[in-house]
C-alpha cells in the first residue's frame, strides 16, 4: 500500500522526466527498427530460482527466516488492505489521484505526447524513422501511428482521428481522441481524456463519474451523472443547501459555474471526498423533493429534483434558520457500561469502545470548538436512562451524543446508524387526532427531544454526511426517538458508530488510529453543523 | 327367550345408528359452498397467503416472503400462526429478525386497533445485537402485522404478561408503536 501510495503520490517532474528520457530516445532513433524505451515492472522477472551450494544453504535458510521476520514486521505496521471493494486511499486518508499525462492545444485540436501515451499504456514504442511510423505495443495490442497522417491502425483497425499525429520538440502528439478508440480489455489500461483537468488519466478500477447533463423542465431538473458503477452512490446529504453527492468512481469533466432559471439546481460544485468523488448541490428553496433514477444499462445515473410533492419523492432535511450556532456544551454519553457490555464480538466490548471513542471525541470537539464537553460516564459503570438525562439537562447541554456500536446477526450489515427525534413524534395516531381534535395537546418530558427534531435532524445530517465522505458509511438515519435521548432537553443524536459484527468494520477500528480517525470524521460532522454551513 | 333376545337386537341396531348419528352431529364438517366465499373452483379454499417480512442482509430494510397457511378464524390464532411464521425464519434471501423461540401468549385488540400482543419470555431472552437488531425484530413483527391485519394499526408489546420497557435498550417499546410510523 505505501508503494502504491508513492507511485501515485509522485510529481508532475517526476513524469515530466520519465517522458523526457524516453523522448529523447525517440529523437534519437536511427535505425530501420529500434526498440527506444521499455516499461515493465519486472516483478519476479528476474528471479534466480538456483538452489544454493550445499555448504550456504544453512546461511541462505537463515538469512530467509530474518527476511521473512523483517517482511511481516513491516506488514503489521502496514495498512492492511480491506476486504470488500473500497478504492485505493480509502485507509490512509490521503486522495490519490489517478496516473495521468498533461495535453496541449495544438491548431484548436487538443494532443497528447505519445511517451505520456505509452506510459499511460505501459506500452512499449517502436520507431520507424524511415516511414515515420511509431508503433506503441501494449501486451497484446498494437497502435500505429504515423506523423502527419491522421489514420491510427489499432490492432487490426484503421481509426481516422479528428488531426493527423504531429512531430512537435521531437515528439509525437497524438489526438486526444485516440484514448475513446482503444479496446477495452483487462490486458489495456483504460484512458480518459479528463476536460477538466486536461489531462489524459487512466482509469482507476472504481471507475470515473462525468459531468452531470442538467436537464431542466417544469416539473423537475434532472441530473444525469455518466457513471461506470451506478451502485456505488450514495445520497450523502439531503440538505437543500447543501445536498451532497458521493461516487466511488473519479470525477472527470467540467461542471457549470452557475445554473439559470428554470433549475432547480442553482449551483454545483466538487467537495473533498476520500473515497471517490463528491459535489454538493444548491437547491432552491421551493424544490419538494427528490428522487433517484439508476440507468445501470445506458451507464448513467439520474437525480431528479422535483418541484411538486408526489409519493415516490424523498424529502429534502429540514434545515433552521441560518448562520452559526451556539455550542457551549457538548455531552457525549459512552453506550452501555457496567454489567451491559453492549454488543460484544471476540476482542472487542462495544461499552469499552464507546468510552475511548468518547474520550477521544471530547479531545477533538474541544480542539475544534470553544465548547465545553462532558461525558456521562468516565468509567466502566451502568448508568440508567434517567441518570443520563439528567447529567444532560444538568449540564444544561446544547447538544447531545449518545455513542454506540451496532452488531448484526448477517455479516454483511456493516457501517453506521443514527436514531434521531422524529418531528412527528408525540403526535397522535390519525384516529386519535380526529377523536381529540379539540382537545390539548401535552407532550410528556420524556419527549421532551422530539421539541429538538429539526436541529437533531441536521445534525444527523452533517454528521453521517461527515461519515460518508470520509467512508465510515455506509449510513443509515432512522428517526425513532431512542432510548437514551428519552427526557433529554437538547438537539441530540443516538449514534451506531460502526458494525462490530462486521469484519470490515472491526478492522477498520483496530488500525492505529481507526478510532481517532472516526472521532475526527464525527467531530468534523459536529463542526459543520455548528457552522451551520 | 326369543322376544328378549329379539329385543336386545333391535335397542343395539338403535343404540349403534344414534352413536353413529351423534358422531357425525358432533364430528368435523366439510366447508359448505359458499357463494361470497371461494369460488367452486378455488383449490386453496381453507388456504390464505400472508406476506411475512424478515430484515435484509444488510440489515438497513425489510425483504418480504409469501407463505401459505391454514385460514383460522380467531385473533390469537392468525396472530400466532403469523408469528409462527416469522420464528420459523427466511426461505429466501432474508435474516431472521425475531429473537429465536418467540411465540404468542395472549392477544386482545381493541375497537380503535390498538393490539395487545403478549410474547413469550424467549422474545426479550433470545435477543442478541444492536439497535438495528432491535429495530429490525420490531419492524419485521409490527410490518407483518399491518400488512395481513389491516385493522390494527397500533401494537403495544409486552412479555410474559409484564411490560418491557425495551428489547435490547436502544428502543423504548413501552408504549404502543403505530405502524405506519416504522419501515
Amino acid at each position: 500500500m505505501r508503494a502504491r501510495s508513492g507511485r501515485h503520490r509522485q510529481g508532475p517532474g517526476a513524469r515530466r522526466e520519465s517522458a523526457k528520457s524516453d523522448h529523447g530516445q525517440v529523437g534519437a532513433g536511427g535505425r530501420s527498427e529500434t526498440r527506444v524505451a521499455t516499461r515493465r515492472h519486472d516483478v519476479g522477472g528476474s528471479r534466480v530460482s538456483r538452489r544454493p551450494p550445499a555448504r550456504t544453504w544453512p546461511v541462505a535458510a537463515l538469512v530467509l527466516l530474518l527476511v521473512t521476520a523483517t517482511d511481516s514486521a513491516a506488514r503489521r505496521h502496514e495498512p492492511k488492505p480491506r476486504a470488500g471493494d473500497l478504492p485505493a486511499g480509502w485507509e490512509t486518508r490521503i486522495r490519490v489521484s489517478p496516473e495521468s499525462g498533461p495535453t496541449r492545444s495544438l491548431d484548436g485540436e487538443t494532443y497528447v505526447g505519445v511517451n505520456d501515451l505509452a506510459r499511460l499504456l505501459d506500452a512499449t514504442k517502436y520507431w520507424r524513422s524511415d516511414v515515420r511510423k511509431l508503433v506503441l505495443r501494449a501486451r497484446a495490442h498494437r497502435i500505429q501511428l504515423t506523423v502527419d497522417n491522421p489514420f491510427a491502425l489499432i490492432d487490426d483497425r484503421t481509426v481516422r482521428l479528428p488531426a493527423p499525429v504531429r512531430s512537435r520538440g521531437g515528439e509525437l502528439q497524438v489526438p486526444v481522441a485516440l484514448v475513446d478508440s482503444l479496446p477495452h480489455d483487462s490486458t489495456l489500461a483504460r484512458l480518459r481524456y479528463d476536460p477538466g483537468r486536461k489531462v489524459v488519466l487512466q482509469v482507476p478500477a472504481s471507475g470515473v463519474v462525468g459531468a452531470p447533463q442538467i436537464v431542466a423542465q417544469p416539473s423537475g431538473t434532472t441530473l444525469w451523472f455518466p457513471i461506470d458503477r451506478p451502485e456505488d452512490f450514495v445520497v450523502a446529504g439531503r440538505a437543500r443547501a447543501h445536498f451532497r453527492l458521493r461516487f466511488s468512481g473519479f470525477f472527470i469533466g467540467v461542471l457549470p459555474d452557475t445554473l439559470a432559471p428554470p433549475s432547480l439546481v442553482r449551483s454545483i460544485r466538487s467537495i473533498r471526498s476520500a473515497v471517490g468523488s463528491g459535489f454538493e448541490l444548491e437547491v432552491v428553496p421551493l424544490a419538494a423533493g427528490y428522487r433517484l433514477v439508476r440507468d445501470q444499462g445506458g451507464g448513467r445515473m439520474g437525480v431528479v429534483i422535483a418541484s411538486r410533492p408526489a409519493p415516490d419523492l424523498e424529502e429534502f432535511a429540514p434545515e433552521g434558520p441560518p448562520g452559526p450556532r451556539r455550542l457551549r456544551v457538548v455531552v457525549l454519553d459512552p453506550g452501555h457500561g457496567g454489567s451491559d457490555a453492549g454488543v460484544a464480538v471476540p476482542g472487542v466490548v462495544e461499552k469499552d469502545l464507546t468510552l475511548r471513542l468518547a474520550r477521544l471525541l471530547k479531545v477533538e470537539l474541544e480542539r475544534r470548538l470553544s465548547a465545553r464537553v462532558v461525558l456521562t460516564r468516565e468509567d466502566d459503570r451502568k448508568l440508567s436512562v434517567d441518570q443520563r438525562a439528567e447529567k444532560a439537562n444538568r449540564a444544561r447541554a446544547d447538544l447531545v451524543l449518545s455513542l454506540h456500536f451496532d452488531g448484526f446477526s448477517s455479516p454483511a450489515a456493516r457501517g453506521a446508524t443514527v436514531y434521531c427525534p422524529p418531528a412527528t413524534f408525540g403526535l397522535q395516531s390519525e384516529s386519535e387526532r380526529t377523536a381529540s381534535a379539540a382537545e390539548l395537546q401535552v407532550l410528556q418530558w420524556r419527549d421532551v427531544g422530539t421539541r429538538h427534531a429539526v436541529l437533531s435532524r441536521e445534525l444527523a445530517e452533517a454528521v453521517l454526511s461527515s461519515l460518508e465522505l470520509h467512508g465510515q458509511g455506509p449510513t443509515r438515519l432512522r428517526e425513532v426517538l431512542p432510548s437514551s435521548l428519552l427526557g433529554v432537553n437538547a438537539p441530540g443524536l443516538m449514534m451506531e458508530c460502526a458494525t462490530l459484527t462486521s469484519a470490515a468494520d472491526r478492522q477498520r477500528l483496530a488500525e492505529p488510529n481507526g478510532l481517532g480517525d472516526l472521532a475526527a470524521s464525527i467531530a468534523e460532522g459536529v463542526q459543520s453543523y455548528q457552522r451551520n454551513e | 327367550m326369543k322376544r328378549l333376545l329379539r329385543r336386545l337386537m333391535v335397542g343395539t341396531v338403535l343404540m349403534a345408528m344414534l352413536a353413529w348419528l351423534a358422531w357425525r352431529w358432533s364430528g368435523p364438517h366439510a366447508a359448505p359452498p359458499s357463494g361470497e366465499g371461494a369460488g367452486a373452483d378455488s383449490a386453496d379454499a381453507g388456504l390464505k397467503t400472508v406476506r411475512v417480512y424478515f430484515a435484509s442482509p444488510g440489515g438497513d430494510s425489510l425483504v418480504s416472503e409469501a407463505r401459505e397457511m391454514v385460514e383460522v378464524q380467531s385473533l390469537h390464532e392468525r396472530v400466532a400462526a403469523l408469528v409462527s411464521e416469522l420464528d420459523r425464519g427466511p426461505t429466501g434471501r432474508g435474516v431472521a429478525a425475531l429473537p429465536a423461540g418467540t411465540s404468542v401468549l395472549h392477544v386482545y385488540l381493541d375497537d380503535r386497533g390498538l393490539m395487545t400482543l403478549d410474547l413469550s419470555r424467549s422474545f426479550q431472552q433470545g435477543f442478541r445485537g444492536g439497535s438495528s437488531a432491535e429495530y429490525l425484530a420490531v419492524a419485521s413483527l409490527i410490518r407483518t402485522l399491518g400488512t395481513n391485519m389491516p385493522e390494527v394499526k397500533r401494537v403495544l408489546l409486552i412479555c410474559g404478561g409484564s411490560p418491557i420497557p425495551t428489547l435490547g435498550g436502544h428502543l423504548p417499546l413501552d408504549r404502543p408503536i403505530e405502524i405506519s410510523d416504522w419501515p
